[in-house]
């Protein structure tokens, strides 16, 4: 006699086929990634060999590698704009490690502090606002005639009028100085991550052992708290290296170039010039080297898992 | 630590709080100013607060447009992107079908690509097939990008929910979809909340998509922000400072009710604990 649910409810019972199970729940994510991700990317591929305009109206003409050819060897293209980026990835991310952590010790001690939570909101703000606004502002905080930061510097220092976002030597420095602003309270927040997961049981017995702090640091404090800081610094390089809708308001990758990083590039090729079998190159070549961090990601938390398996 | 030590320690570290908060709290104070005082040399620190500002604002009519497109976005793409990485984590995390690892690698590395190298095909795509400017393939364009963020958080939630739960349900005559929802789906309820809340931001801050395959119907509050920057003939000041202050209370107001999410929520799920 076959069991009564069976009739009850066949719907259901359709999952008890493990490939079916599968196959029903993978269905729906497998749709949206084949729509919007793998059809696109085939198309961007295919594209980047073609000389193609959206605002010539000509049809695509197929070129082969001339496209990459000619990116590669522009002058004052592509080697400028990534080692810009670069230099903007590492000042950014060492300056955001070296300050969060700093915070990050400041901090840790802070559990009966009161109006914690809101002092932690406070300090957490700048990462979960649009780069769009906090571009938008800061442009007007660094104007020259009515910036209030202008207004300090000529209060305390009596300096003239500094045009931050104007001064080609200086707006790279004052874009950066805003990433920062941005993104130290993220490093801290991993610093803060990482002190709790060091055992409180090795840190008090490192103190009664009388280990001083620069060797407790080195011996107990890093070796628990290693991974969680390398995931965060990877995650902080592999988002300042798309950092775009922050510039876009403050300079627009001017004055000049001196802030055209390679993700502005890009959009001005692709949605200004409407340049579109060339941006596709282009495209490729930054999803080359995003796979590679991704990569990079990815072994670091392998790592980790291959530690807590093996401890 | 003494007594007068202890209060030492923490005013230092509110005034590192407040100096973090100073250029946005700059912000909101200058949408209470008027026109002629934000652009006052030197800048005013006292004034005479005024509303106008914000009448002006609500006044303007596309701004309950871009409110209502921004709410409706986000909250559309994030509850379509949750509920489909739910299953497929459930999927990734139970019977690890080959390839899983690959497929878990793909989807991070969207997240991983600038933003214009994302859309462009997308944008040809989205021309071709006359999908621009239209808020169902705006939604779930978001949704994708949701995605995979969504399923590593949930994977992450779902691998440390024991399979004996399953089996349990299972032998006692239990179906999948019994088990899936009324047997696993509660325990991961912190991984939804944080899935949930750090799209939801993510796609309330979005910019460039909105202003590439979307368009003037469905123009955001960031959108109208880039676009309200230059008009009256300079940049309007006082429209930027009103709009600012209007939207971060979202942001600003989700990160104090759900800060014990905000680590999981900032770092794909990689990392678990409480700040």
């Amino acid at each position: 006699m076959p069991p009564v649910q069976q009739r009850r409810r066949p719907f259901a019972r359709l999952f008890d086929n493990r490939a079916t199970l599968i196959l029903t729940l993978l269905a729906p994510v497998m749709t949206f990634f084949i729509v919007f991700n793998t059809i696109p990317t085939l198309w961007l591929l295919g594209l980047s060999f073609y000389n193609f305009s959206l605002t010539s109206g000509m049809p695509p003409d197929f070129v082969g590698f001339r496209n990459f050819f000619a990116i590669l060897a522009s002058k004052n293209g592509i080697w400028f704009d990534l080692s810009r980026t670069f230099t903007f990835v590492l000042c950014g991310v060492t300056i955001q490690t070296l300050l969060g952590a700093m915070l990050g010790f400041l901090f840790w001690g802070s559990k009966d502090m009161p109006g914690r939570r809101i002092a932690l909101t406070l300090l957490f703000a700048p990462m979960v606002l649009t780069p769009v606004a906090s571009g938008t502002f800061f442009r007007f905080i660094y104007d020259p005639t009515f910036g209030v930061l202008n207004y300090l510097g000529r209060a305390l220092f009596d300096s003239g009028p500094i045009d931050f976002l104007g001064n080609p030597e200086l707006a790279f420095w004052a874009v950066l100085a805003v990433d920062c602003w941005m993104w130290t309270p993220f490093m801290t927040l991993m610093t803060l991550a990482a002190l709790g997961s060091v055992p409180k049981a090795e840190l008090e017995a490192a103190e009664i052992d009388r280990v001083p702090f620069l060797r407790r640091l080195t011996l107990v404090i890093w070796h628990h708290g290693k991974f969680i800081m390398m995931l965060g610094i990877l995650l902080r390089t592999i988002d300042s290296f798309k950092t775009l809708d922050l510039i876009i308001p403050m300079t627009k990758g001017g004055p000049g170039q001196t802030t055209r990083l390679v993700a502005l590039e890009l959009n001005k090729q692709a949605f200004e010039s409407f340049n579109m079998g060339w941006s596709s190159a282009y495209a490729v070549l930054l999803l080359l080297i995003s796979i590679a961090m991704t990569s990079a990601f990815i072994f670091v938390l392998s790592l980790r898992r291959r530690r807590e398996n093996g401890a | 630590m003494s007594r007068l030590r202890e209060w030492l320690y923490y005013a230092a570290l509110w005034l590192i709080a407040l100096i973090f908060f100073a250029p946005i709290a700059w912000i909101v104070m200058s949408s209470f100013k008027t026109r002629s005082d934000i652009l006052a040399v030197p800048p005013k620190l006292f004034f005479k607060p005024t509303l106008d500002n914000y009448v002006d604002l609500f006044n303007r009519g596309e701004i309950f447009l871009q409110i209502a497109n921004s709410v409706v976005l986000s909250i559309g793409a994030v509850l379509i992107a949750v509920v489909v990485s739910f299953l497929a984590a459930f999927c990734f995390s139970r019977f690890r079908p080959k390839g899983t690892d690959f497929l878990m690698f793909l989807l991070l590395s969207i997240r991983m690509l600038p933003g214009p190298a994302v859309i462009l095909p997308v944008f040809l795509m989205y021309v071709a097939f006359g999908w621009k400017d239209s808020h169902l393939w705006l939604m779930l364009f978001y949704a994708m990008f949701s995605i995979p963020f969504s399923v590593w958080i949930l994977k992450g939630f779902l691998d440390g929910v024991s399979t004996r739960f399953d089996e349990t349900g299972i032998v006692n005559g239990g179906s999948w979809f019994h088990v899936i929802f009324k047997v696993v789906m509660p325990q991961v309820r912190p991984g939804l909340i944080a899935a949930f809340i750090f799209n939801l931001i993510f796609v309330w801050n979005e910019y460039l998509f909105n202003f590439i395959i979307g368009g003037v119907n469905t123009q955001n509050i960031p959108y109208a922000l880039s676009v309200g920057t230059y008009s009256d003939g300079g940049v309007n000041w006082t429209f930027i400072s009103t709009m600012t202050s209007v939207y971060i209370i979202v942001p600003v107001v989700f990160i104090y009710i759900f800060q014990k999410y905000l680590l999981v929520g900032m770092t794909f799920g990689t990392v678990r604990g409480e700040v």
